[in-house]
């Protein structure tokens, strides 16, 4: 009954046309209000959705990502990878995805590869004549790859979840393969896409414009090298690299470039601040939501029924894929993982399937569920960031949906793509 | 952000009205922005400090956690001002003018609804927690939730801004009542 | 009655084991009057979170560290001083004891009445880079410490530099070297992988901070006598499993890593460093002059 309330509520609220992180945080008290909960319970929720340090990567990336845009950063970035791979059709769209395989393995988390590469890929691709929802798609989904190829916190809190018995430095090797399958084939949808809207390639300048541009971006350029050798050296922590992403890209454009006048800079705050607020209250919300939908023990009731319908091995496997993709569809992936690994971790390996390769398909899963309506923070992030309704994106995002299906079931019946890696070490 | 120059001359109290209410986002946006930029540099100073000076600035992390609150509930409350949230209007643009604005309505009270909810139990959540400290930087724990409770207190204000505007023919929304 | 129950703890580990004894426990002793259905890892919120939420009713049970309830509860607080306790047993002799009733006392005050004490064992360094044995081997090391003065004290004083970090951050720190070190017990050290990444273990054991079972107040102090002690046996039956649980784990967490090729050392006399926290104690004194009977209290407890 409370469940009932809570989620006919939301559907209400979102279709009144209530912006939906009050819709989630509206139906949330509500359930509260009705379980006799205290409504003060309601709000810490709502709070701690986002007094979590790992967050903090989301203001730093996007306003790196607006600096850059509007110091001029961006536009030669730009400039460099259409002169390197416009000729190709939906060349820009391969180049994000790719960017997210290399990002996503360096920050480990899917909403810091959308707010850092996002914020400068998306006003880039529009420039370039890719519609909105393209960009956005492709960006949303080709986050994954942050969750999957390592480093990534959640692999971290799979492995702790899974009560200790894996080691940490190999679940991270076991990601790699998978995660560079599903960015091809990210990419292969982000080509066939392209060529069906019809996207035309732009004719090669030349080598000489080649290199220009390429001497052009070189400062741009060290933004990722600053990021990227700063974390792998340890001078700073993901988090802090956002920070200094930020930092160099204001020095870069103020006295580099001399792009960034005041005005240029006070709009790449406020644009960053108003993105940064519209992620954040719909992450906070969705956590009191979250915490309804584990009071009422959904993922729990969710499992039991769908694998009590069968004993078939390879139906049985259908279904843990199908329950964890509902439930990555409603709630987000910490909670998840916490929630779910213990209950079909010892059902996977009774079927044979080695807790690393259980960890990708679990990992693949929610994280697909971060880029599904009505609840996923990634592509509420994307959206926000290319400022494009949802349901705009969600028309044509099936392509990529698809293509990280397919990616999943390979993940799921051909062990050796997860397990290839770890075996040799 | 002022679009209350779209449609004929609206009465001197909703220009009153508009002015507070644009006043008020403005101000938000001042706050945010300046705490965007403090937390960047204190990041900067977090590093720094562990590096040059071999002394971690212990403060930083819970200061920061602090700053963020800010930047979402402030700016969320502007983002309900200028109606930039995310929302789905499917069904807002496919039905007659007349149960839009019924829609609209509905929508603009249940965030009045839930803005005056915020208002409340953010200001209780404040109060339980003023006596314990937030570690490493000693500073009341209740600060944590303060800005929740005036995001309630401004998405309240900014609601009522809206119906009065739509009751009134002047409303702003580009999905709504023209 | 249906209670609902925190804990952070994954499936199989000592406290999630004993939680769910206490339900069993619970419901058995109680005549079934009381059920208590257990959310375990932390998935209602985190250990702030859920201390709050049981001191504002939404749940009426929970399995805390002392550790975070200090910021509510100052007689909490004080063990996390440094090197308070001689060892676990003498914790448990002071818990028993009329210092256990005063910490007792204060967390009933603040709407958290403990039922039973468990085991969390004896934090101690470690890092990526050598043996700790004097303070001196503190000194300009970077480590992670939780959120609290005392810890961050406890590491200035020894000489090094406390670099509060968010949990999910230190492994990749420790890796790559953001941070040098971190300190936790022998099970956190094996499942959280840090093993893998910082290879020396020195038992410093600098802080030996027990767990709670806790209930609301007002849940318990609305109960019969009878429904009352049902519950506390419940509780301290629980208890007496996992410290059973806890040693046993210890030992195969110690077992696993040391075969993973961790180096363990034991420091012989810890004296220098009980020394170098001379200030930490007067700084916290000075600022809770209330506390200074507890302290000296524990302090003589044999
Ligand atoms: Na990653
Ligand atoms: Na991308």
């Amino acid at each position: 009954m409370g469940l009932l309330v809570l989620l006919g509520l939301f559907a209400l609220c979102v279709v009144v046309g209530v912006p939906v992180a009050f819709a989630l945080g509206i139906s949330a008290l509500a359930a509260f209000w009705f379980e006799g909960l205290p409504l003060m319970i309601g709000f810490q929720r709502i709070i701690s959705g986002i007094n979590v340090f790992a967050l903090m990567a989301i203001p730093f990336f996007i306003f790196a990502g607006e600096l850059m845009f509007h110091g001029g950063i961006a536009q030669r970035l730009v400039r460099f990878a259409s002169a390197a791979v416009g000729a190709v059709r939906g060349g820009l769209g391969i180049v994000n995805v790719l960017s997210s395989m290399l990002f996503g393995g360096i920050s480990g988390s899917a909403i810091a590869d959308i707010s850092a590469l996002g914020s400068i890929m998306i006003p880039v691709m529009k420039e370039k004549g890719y519609d909105t929802d393209y960009a956005v798609n492709v960006t949303v989904t080709s986050s994954l790859a942050g969750i999957i190829i390592p480093p990534s916190h959640n692999m971290i809190i799979y492995a702790i979840a899974a009560g200790g018995g894996i080691s940490i430095s190999k679940l991270f090797l076991a990601g790699v393969v998978p995660g560079v399958l599903m960015c091809l084939c990210l990419a292969l949808a982000a080509y066939v896409v392209a060529v069906r809207r019809g996207y035309k390639g732009e004719p090669f300048p030349g080598w000489r414009a080649l290199a220009f541009s390429f001497l052009d971006a070189i400062p741009g350029l060290m933004t990722a090298v600053i990021i990227v050798g700063g974390v792998l050296s340890g001078v700073f922590t993901v988090t802090e690299s956002g920070a200094f992403g930020a930092i160099y890209a204001f020095v870069v454009t103020l006295l580099f470039y001399r792009n960034l006048t005041w005005m240029k800079f006070r709009t790449a705050v406020s644009s960053a601040v108003k993105t940064t607020a519209m992620v954040m209250i719909l992450i906070a919300c969705a956590g009191a939501f979250a915490y309804m939908l584990t009071f009422y023990r959904v993922p729990n009731l969710t499992v039991e029924f769908l694998t009590g319908l069968t004993e078939n091995r390879i139906l049985i496997l259908l279904m843990i894929n199908l329950a964890l993709l509902l439930l990555g569809m409603i709630m987000d992936m910490a909670a998840l993982i916490l929630i779910c690994t213990p209950i079909f971790l010892p059902v996977a390996t009774s079927l044979g399937i080695d807790p690393m390769q259980f960890g990708m398909i679990l990992l693949v899963n929610l994280g697909l569920g971060l880029c599904t309506p009505p609840v996923g923070t990634c592509l509420f992030a994307g959206c926000a960031v290319g400022r494009l309704p949802m349901e705009k994106a969600v028309r044509t995002i099936w392509p990529f949906y698809l293509a990280i299906l397919v990616a999943l079931m390979l993940i799921t019946f051909v062990p050796a793509i997860s397990m290839t890696l770890p075996g040799l070490i | 952000m002022t679009n209350s120059d779209l449609s004929r001359d609206p009465p001197a109290f909703l220009v009153w009205m508009d002015a507070f209410l644009d006043g008020l986002a403005n101000i938000c946006r001042l706050v945010t922005g300046v705490s965007l930029v403090v937390l960047t540099v204190i990041f900067g100073w977090l590093v720094f400090g562990r590096y040059v000076l071999n002394a971690t600035p212990t403060w930083v992390e819970q200061v920061a956690l602090l700053l963020v609150m800010v930047i979402a509930f402030l700016g969320a409350a502007v983002g309900v001002h200028d109606h930039t949230h995310i929302s789905v209007a499917v069904l807002r643009t496919a039905v007659s003018a007349k149960v839009r604005l019924v829609l609209v309505i509905v929508s603009d009270v249940l965030m009045v609804g839930f803005g005056a909810l915020m208002i409340r139990y953010g200001a209780e959540l404040t109060l339980f927690k003023w006596d314990s400290q937030i570690p490493l930087i000693q500073m009341p724990e209740g600060l944590r939730s303060l800005p929740l409770t005036i995001c309630g207190g401004l998405i309240v204000l900014f609601s009522l801004g809206h119906i009065v505007r739509l009751l009134f023919g002047n409303d702003m929304r580009t999905d709504s009542i023209q | 009655e249906q209670w609902r129950g925190w804990n952070i703890h994954v499936d199989g580990y000592p406290n999630t084991v004993a939680m769910e004894k206490f339900a069993e426990l619970l419901a058995e002793k109680t005549g079934g009057e009381i059920t208590l259905q257990m959310f375990h890892g932390g998935t209602l919120g985190s250990q702030p979170d859920a201390i709050e939420q049981v001191r504002l009713g939404g749940l009426e049970i929970g399995n805390f560290n002392l550790g975070p309830i200090g910021p509510i509860a100052a007689e909490a607080n004080v063990v996390s001083l440094p090197f308070i306790f001689k060892d676990v047993p003498h914790m448990f002799r002071v818990l028993e004891g009329e210092g256990g009733q005063k910490i007792s006392d204060g967390m009933a005050a603040k709407g958290l009445t403990p039922l039973a004490w468990y085991d969390a064992g004896a934090r101690s360094f470690y890092n990526g880079a050598k043996p700790i044995e004097a303070p001196a081997d503190v000194a300009g090391m970077k480590v992670r410490v939780m959120n609290n003065d005392l810890y961050s004290g406890m590491i200035s004083e020894l000489g090094g530099n406390p670099s509060p970090m968010a949990f999910a951050e230190v492994y990749q720190s420790l890796k790559t070297g953001v941070v040098d070190g971190a300190e936790n017990n022998w099970p956190s050290y094996e499942s959280t992988g840090h093993f893998e990444v910082a290879g020396y273990y020195s038992l410093s054991q600098h802080l030996i901070i027990p767990e709670c079972l806790c209930i609301n107040t007002d849940v318990y102090n609305a109960l019969s006598d009878d429904m009352k002690a049902a519950v506390k046996e419940a509780a301290v039956e629980s208890a007496e499993l996992q410290h059973q649980l806890w040693a046993e784990r210890e030992a195969a967490s110690r077992e696993k890593v040391e075969a993973a090729g961790v180096k363990t050392n034991e420091i012989a006399d810890k004296t220098p460093f009980q020394e170098a926290m001379v200030p930490v104690y007067e700084a916290y004194l000075a600022a809770n002059p209330d506390l200074r009977p507890l302290v000296e209290l524990i302090q003589a407890t044999e």
